[in-house]
C-alpha cells in the first residue's frame, strides 16, 4: 500500500474497509470519517465524480489531512481560473453563476462552481440554497456544482473552499466559480482566494455605496448590476460614477467596468461573460493573475509558518493560560501588557532551544 | 358587578395552563362583550342578508331559499372509474359534481409523458382527449347537474374539451352551468401546478373571461382560492387576505384588457377552507363577504350589484386530518362544515375520514356527504340566517380580520402588486413561516391533535378500508390514448395547433382557438406544447 | 475529532406539489444542525441522485404524497446504487401505505414517514442512523 493512512492513529479504535472499495472508514468516537485510500486516488485521477466529491468531504471535515491531499493535488493542477461572486444578500449571486456557467461551458471551458451558504451561529446548521437556483446545469457532464456551509470561515466562504477549489483543478476544471454567502458591509474584500472577483450589486442597495468606499473598489476587477429590469438602476450607476470619482485609487489601476444585467430575464450576460474573460486574457498578459496566485502562496505559507509555531509554543510555554491569568491582571491594575509580552517572547529561542536538548536526549 | 370586578374574580379562579390562542396563533380574551362592538356602527357593517356589505350573506333568504350545493370533489383513475364514482355520489343525494384530475393532467402533461410515469390516476381522473370527456360525463345531464374542475394552468384547454363535448352532445353552452377553478395566482403561492410564467397565464384567464361572458354566461370562470393557501400552511388572516388580493389582481388584469368590470365580475367566485377554529373561520368568511364587496363598489366601482357578491364554496381542512385513529376525522369534519354552513357558503365538499390515507373509499364518501345532510336536515343551523350575527365574539373577530387583511393589503402594495410579491417570494415565506411555527407548535404540544400528540393510542390498528389505484390503469389510459391518436385527423390536428401557435404569438382570444384543437382531439400535452414554444415555462424558485 | 455535520438532500421527485411537509422537514433539520440541500419541486431520479452525488450527501430524502412512492423510490435507490452511493441512507416520507413502507423496506430504503410524524422523531431517526455508521 506504500504510504500510510494519515488519519490512523492511536485516537482511533478501529479501522476497517467500507461497503465500497473507494474509501475506508475510519471509527473516530462517534463520528465516522472517510478517509484516503489509494484507489481514491486512483479514482480521481481517472475522472470519478465520486471520489472527487469525496475528496471534497475530506478537505472539508479533515482539516489535518489538507497538507497530504494537497501534497498529490497541486503537481496536477493546470492553473484553473478562479473567479469570484460576491455581493450583499439576495442580489442575485446564484442566478447570475448559472448563467456565467452556462456561457463558460459553452465556450468549451469545464467548469466547477463553489457555492457558499451561511451556517446559522445558533444551530449550527444550513440551508444551503444555491445549488436550487443552479438547477438548469445539473447534469451536464462538464458542470460540478458543489454547496459549502461557511461553517466558522470568514469572508462569506468556508475555510476549505480554497481547498475545493485545488481539487477542482486537479480534477480538471480550468474555471471555478465561487459564489460567497451573501457577504454584509464588513466583508467585501476578503476574497483573496480568487484570480478574479466580480462584485454583483442591485438596485437600491443603498448603503452598500458606503462600504464599498471601505475598499471593495480596490477588490473588485467588475461590477455588475443585476435586477436592472427593477427601478434604480440608473440611480445606482451614478453613485457609482461619483464614488470612483473621488476614490484614491492610484491612477495606474483603472476603476473596475461596470455592467448591467439582469439574470433572471437572461439579459446582459453575453456581455459580462465576454467582460469576464477579456478580463481573465488582460490580467494574464499583464501577470496579475500570477502575482495573485504568487501572494495567496506566500500569504499561505507564512500563515502556516506562524500556526505551527504558535502551536508549539502554545504547547512549550502553556501560552493561552498564562495570557488569560495576565490579562486579567492588567485589567485589575491598569498596567501596559508590553512588558509581560516583551517577557514571553523572550522564551522563545530559550524553550526552542530547551526541545532540541531535550530531542538529542531521545534520539 | 362591574367588568373589573368580573376580571378579578376571572383571575382569580384558578386558571388552566394552556395555550388559548386560536389555531392561527391569534391570541384570544376569555370573554368579550358590548365594550368590544363599541366603536361598530353594526347596522352598517352588518346590514341584511343580500344587502351591502354583505356580512350576513350574499341572499336575501340564504339557506331558506336555497341550501348550499353539495358538492364533494372526486376523480380517480380512469375515466371510466370516475363516472362511476359520480354515478354513485349522485345517487346518494349528492347535487352538484366537482372533478379532481390527476397530476399529469393538473400539469398539462400527457398520460404517456416520460415524467408522467407513475402518476397517472393517481390523485385524480386522467384526462388527455375529449374522449376522456365523454367518458368522464357519459349519462350525466350536464344541463342539470352544475360542474366544477379544479384545474388550473390547462385550465382554458380543460374546459375546450368539455364544451366541444357539450356540444358534440347538442347541450347549448348557455345551459352550462358550473365552475372553473382556473386560478393560477395562487398555484404559484400555494399549489404549484403552473406551466407559463404569469403574465400569459393571465392573459388565458382573461381571454376565458371574455369568451363565456359572450357564451357561456352561466358559468363561473375562475374560483379565486384561498383553500390551498390554508392548507399549504397559511394562517385565516393571511388565507382571507392572500386570496382577495388574488382577486382583485384578476380585476385589474382584465380591466387593463379592457373588459367592463359589470360584464366578468358577476362571475368570479371563491373558494376557502373551514378549518378546526370554529368562531375563527366563521368570523373569516363573514369578512370576506364584506371585504370584497367594499372593494368592488368602492375601489373599482362596480355598478351591478352582482358584482360585490363574494360567492363562496367552502372545503373542510384536508391537513387537519390525521392518519392516526381516522374515524376521529369525521368529527373533525362535521365542526368545519358546520363553521362553513355558519358563514354562509353557497356548496361545500366535506373531507373524507381517510383523507391522511389514500383517495377516498366508497364507505368514506359517502360518510362525508352524509355528514352534510346531517347538518342540512337535522341540526337546525339551516334554518335561521347568519345565526351569530351581533355575537360580541364573531363580531369582534370579523372586524379584527377585516383589519388585519387591509394590514397585508398595504403591504403586497409595497411590493408592487401580487405578481411581483410572488416572483419576490413573500407570500411563500409568510406561509412557510406560518406552517412551520404550527409544525412546532405540535411537536411542543403547545397545541394538541387528538391520538396524534395526545391521547394516542399505541398499538393502533387500522380498521377502514382504502382505494387502491390498480396499476394496470396508467397501461389502460395510455393505450387508449395512443388508439385516439390513430383514429383522429392528424392533419387536422396539426392545422389546428398551429392556428393556435400564431394565435398566441398575436393577440387574439385564444379560447376559440383552443376549442378547435379539442373539437379535433388534439391532446392535453400537445396543446400545452404548442403554448410553450411561445409563451415559455416557468421555474420556480422555492423560498423559506 | 468534531462531530462531522451530516449533509441531506431533500427532493420532491415527479409531479407532486405538496412542498408543506418537505419545507418543514428542512427547516427543522437545519435548525437541528445539518446541512441541507432543498432541491425542490419536479425533480428527476437522475436530477436527485447527482445532486447526491456531487454534494456527497449522507442522507437523500425524499417527500412523496402522489401515490408515485414506488416508481420515484425504486427509481432513485437503482440509481444511487449504481452510482456507489448505496451505502448513503435513503428515506422520506409523505401518503405511503403500510404495505408500501415494507415493500421499500425489502428495496433498501430506510424508514419513511407518514402524517403527524413528530419532527423530533426524524431528526433523531437520522442522527441515530449517522451514529451507527461508525459501527
Ligand atoms: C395540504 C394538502 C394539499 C395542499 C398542498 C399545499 C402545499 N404546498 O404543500 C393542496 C391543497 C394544494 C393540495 C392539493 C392537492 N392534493 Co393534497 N393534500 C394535502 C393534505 C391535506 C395535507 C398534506 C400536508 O401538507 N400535511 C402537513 C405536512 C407537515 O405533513 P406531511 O407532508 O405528511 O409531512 C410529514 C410526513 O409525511 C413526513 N415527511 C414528509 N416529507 C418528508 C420528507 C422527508 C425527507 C422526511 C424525512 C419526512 C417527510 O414528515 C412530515 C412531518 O410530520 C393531504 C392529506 C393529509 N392530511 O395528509 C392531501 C393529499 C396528500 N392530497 C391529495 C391530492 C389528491 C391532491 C391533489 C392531487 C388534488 C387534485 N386532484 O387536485 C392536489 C395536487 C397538488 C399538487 N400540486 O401536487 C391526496 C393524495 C392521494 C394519494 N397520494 O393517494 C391526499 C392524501 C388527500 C386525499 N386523501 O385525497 N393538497
Ligand atoms: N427581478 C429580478 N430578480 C432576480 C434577478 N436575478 C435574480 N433574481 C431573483 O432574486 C432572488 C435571489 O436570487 P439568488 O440568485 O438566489 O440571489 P443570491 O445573491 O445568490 O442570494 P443568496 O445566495 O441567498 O445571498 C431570486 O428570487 C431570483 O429569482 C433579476 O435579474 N431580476
Ligand atoms: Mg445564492
Amino acid at each position: 500500500m506504500g504510504r500510510p493512512l494519515a488519519i490512523y492513529s492511536s485516537r482511533h479504535q478501529r479501522i476497517y474497509l467500507g461497503l465500497d472499495r473507494n474509501y475506508i472508514f475510519v471509527r473516530t468516537g462517534a463520528s465516522i470519517g472517510r478517509s484516503l485510500g489509494p484507489e481514491l486516488w486512483d479514482d480521481f485521477f481517472k475522472g470519478s465524480r465520486l471520489a472527487c466529491a469525496r475528496l471534497i468531504t475530506l478537505v472539508e471535515n479533515s482539516p489535518e489531512l489538507v497538507p497530504e491531499i494537497r501534497d498529490k493535488l497541486i503537481p496536477r493542477q493546470k492553473g484553473a481560473i478562479r473567479v469570484g461572486i460576491t455581493g450583499p444578500p439576495g442580489v442575485g449571486k446564484s442566478t447570475v453563476t448559472a448563467a456565467l456557467v452556462r456561457r463558460a461551458v459553452k465556450a468549451g471551458h469545464t467548469v466547477g462552481v463553489i457555492a457558499v451558504d451561511p451556517t446559522s451561529p445558533f444551530t449550527g446548521g444550513a440551508f444551503l440554497g444555491d445549488r436550487v437556483r443552479m438547477l438548469s446545469l445539473i447534469g451536464d457532464p462538464h458542470i460540478f456544482i458543489r454547496s459549502q456551509a461557511s461553517r466558522d470561515g470568514h469572508g462569506g466562504l468556508s475555510p476549505s473552499t480554497p481547498y475545493v477549489a485545488d481539487v477542482f483543478d486537479a480534477f480538471g476544471m480550468d474555471r471555478i466559480f465561487i459564489e460567497t454567502v451573501g457577504v454584509g458591509q464588513a466583508e467585501l474584500d476578503v476574497l483573496t482566494c480568487a484570480d478574479l472577483i466580480v462584485l454583483v450589486l442591485q438596485p437600491a442597495t443603498g448603503d452598500i455605496i458606503q462600504a464599498l468606499k471601505a475598499g471593495i473598489i480596490e477588490a473588485a476587477d467588475l461590477l455588475l448590476i443585476n435586477k436592472s429590469d427593477l427601478s434604480g438602476t440608473e440611480s445606482l450607476l451614478e453613485s457609482l460614477r461619483f464614488l470612483f470619482e473621488i476614490s484614491a485609487r492610484p491612477t495606474t489601476i483603472p476603476a473596475p467596468p461596470v455592467l448591467t444585467a439582469a439574470a433572471l430575464h437572461n439579459r446582459g450576460l453575453d456581455e459580462a461573460y465576454k467582460e469576464i474573460e477579456r478580463l481573465i486574457s488582460g490580467h494574464v498578459a499583464s501577470g496579475r493573475i500570477r502575482e495573485k496566485k504568487r501572494l495567496r502562496l506566500e500569504g499561505e505559507m507564512k500563515s502556516s509558518v506562524l500556526q505551527d509555531l504558535w502551536g508549539r509554543f502554545a504547547a512549550l510555554t502553556n501560552a493561552p493560560e498564562k495570557m488569560r491569568t495576565a490579562a486579567e491582571n492588567l485589567l485589575e491594575n491598569g498596567r501596559s501588557p508590553y512588558p509581560f509580552i516583551r517577557n514571553l517572547c523572550a522564551r522563545i529561542t530559550m524553550e526552542v532551544r530547551d526541545e532540541r536538548t531535550n530531542r538529542k536526549d531521545h534520539g | 358587578m362591574d367588568k373589573k370586578a368580573w376580571e378579578k374574580k376571572f383571575r382569580n379562579s384558578g386558571l388552566r395552563e394552556a395555550d388559548f390562542s386560536t389555531i392561527s396563533g391569534r391570541p384570544l380574551e376569555p370573554l368579550y362583550d358590548w365594550d368590544d362592538l363599541a366603536d361598530l356602527n353594526l347596522k352598517k357593517e352588518l346590514a341584511y342578508p343580500g344587502e351591502y356589505p354583505y356580512t350576513r350573506g350574499v341572499h336575501p333568504s340564504m339557506y331558506r331559499g336555497k341550501l348550499w350545493t353539495m358538492r364533494q370533489f372526486a376523480g380517480m383513475g380512469t375515466p371510466q372509474q370516475t363516472n362511476q364514482r359520480y354515478k354513485f355520489l349522485l345517487e346518494k343525494g349528492q347535487t352538484g359534481l366537482s372533478v379532481a384530475f390527476d397530476n399529469p393532467t393538473l400539469y398539462g402533461w400527457d398520460s404517456d409523458h416520460a415524467l408522467s410515469i407513475g402518476e397517472v390516476g393517481r390523485t385524480g381522473v386522467a384526462v388527455d382527449t375529449m374522449e376522456d370527456m365523454e367518458i368522464l360525463f357519459d349519462e350525466i345531464p350536464l344541463d342539470k347537474v352544475s360542474t366544477s374542475m379544479t384545474i388550473n394552468a390547462p385550465a382554458s384547454w380543460i374546459f375546450a374539451m368539455f364544451l366541444a363535448n357539450a356540444e358534440k352532445r347538442h347541450i347549448p353552452f348557455a345551459e352550462l352551468r358550473g365552475t372553473l377553478q382556473n386560478d393560477i395566482l395562487k398555484e404559484y403561492i400555494a399549489q404549484k401546478e403552473w406551466i407559463f410564467p404569469p403574465e400569459p397565464h393571465l392573459r388565458l384567464i382573461t381571454d376565458l373571461m371574455a369568451f363565456c361572458a359572450d357564451h357561456v354566461p352561466q358559468w363561473n370562470t375562475i374560483s379565486i382560492s384561498g383553500y390551498h393557501i390554508r392548507e399549504a400552511g397559511s394562517t385565516a388572516a393571511q388565507e382571507l387576505a392572500f386570496t382577495l388580493a388574488d382577486g382583485f389582481a384578476y380585476v385589474e388584469h382584465a380591466l387593463r384588457a379592457g373588459l367592463d368590470i359589470d360584464d366578468f365580475a358577476p362571475r368570479l367566485s371563491f373558494f376557502f377552507n373551514a378549518h378546526l377554529d370554529f368562531f375563527e373561520e366563521i368570523a373569516k368568511l363573514r369578512a370576506a363577504r364584506r371585504i370584497w364587496a367594499r372593494h368592488m363598489k368602492e375601489r373599482f366601482k362596480a355598478k351591478n350589484p352582482r358584482s360585490w357578491l363574494c360567492r363562496f364554496h367552502v372545503q373542510t381542512a384536508g391537513c387537519s386530518l390525521t392518519a392516526q385513529q381516522p374515524e376521529l376525522n369525521i368529527v373533525r369534519t362535521a365542526l368545519e362544515a358546520l363553521a362553513g354552513v355558519l358563514g354562509g357558503c353557497q356548496s361545500l365538499h366535506t373531507n373524507s375520514m381517510d383523507e391522511a390515507l389514500a383517495l377516498p373509499s366508497e364507505k368514506a364518501v359517502e360518510i362525508a356527504l352524509r355528514t352534510q345532510q346531517v347538518i342540512a336536515f337535522e341540526s337546525g343551523a339551516a334554518n335561521v340566517i347568519d345565526p351569530l350575527g351581533g355575537s360580541y365574539f364573531v363580531e369582534k373577530l370579523t372586524n379584527e380580520l377585516e383589519e388585519e387583511a387591509e394590514r397585508y393589503f398595504r403591504k403586497i402594495e409595497e411590493h408592487g402588486g401580487v405578481v411581483p410579491a410572488i416572483e419576490k417570494g413573500f407570500f411563500q415565506r409568510e406561509i412557510t413561516r406560518a406552517a412551520y411555527e404550527y409544525q412546532m407548535a405540535l411537536s411542543r404540544k403547545r397545541k394538541i391533535s387528538v391520538g396524534v400528540n395526545e391521547f394516542v393510542n399505541e398499538d393502533e390498528r387500522l380498521e377502514i378500508p382504502l382505494l387502491e389505484i390498480d396499476e394496470s390503469v396508467e397501461k389502460d389510459q395510455v393505450r387508449r390514448l395512443g388508439e385516439v391518436r390513430k383514429r383522429r385527423d392528424n392533419g387536422a390536428v396539426r392545422a389546428k395547433l398551429e392556428a393556435l401557435e400564431k394565435a398566441a404569438a398575436g393577440t387574439a382570444n385564444l379560447t376559440p382557438f383552443l376549442l378547435d384543437c379539442a373539437r379535433v382531439y388534439g391532446t392535453l400535452g400537445e396543446i400545452s406544447a404548442a403554448l410553450i414554444s411561445v409563451f415559455g415555462e416557468y421555474q420556480e424558485q422555492p423560498f423559506f | 475529532m468534531a462531530e462531522k455535520k451530516i449533509k441531506i438532500i431533500i427532493a420532491k421527485p415527479g409531479l407532486d406539489g405538496h412542498d408543506r411537509g418537505a419545507k418543514v422537514v428542512a427547516r427543522a433539520l437545519v435548525e437541528a444542525g445539518m446541512e441541507v440541500v432543498y432541491l425542490g419541486l419536479r425533480q428527476t431520479p437522475e436530477s436527485i441522485v447527482n445532486a447526491a452525488l456531487e454534494e456527497d450527501a449522507d442522507v437523500v430524502g425524499l417527500s412523496i404524497l402522489s401515490g408515485a412512492h414506488m416508481t420515484h423510490f425504486k427509481r432513485v435507490k437503482e440509481l444511487m446504487d449504481k452510482n456507489g452511493l448505496g451505502d448513503r441512507l435513503l428515506t422520506g416520507g409523505g401518503i405511503i401505505p403500510t404495505k408500501d413502507q415494507d415493500k421499500l423496506k425489502d428495496l433498501g430504503v430506510g424508514k419513511v414517514f407518514g402524517p403527524g410524524d413528530d419532527l423530533q422523531s426524524i431528526v433523531d431517526y437520522i442522527r441515530k442512523w449517522r451514529g451507527s455508521q461508525g459501527d
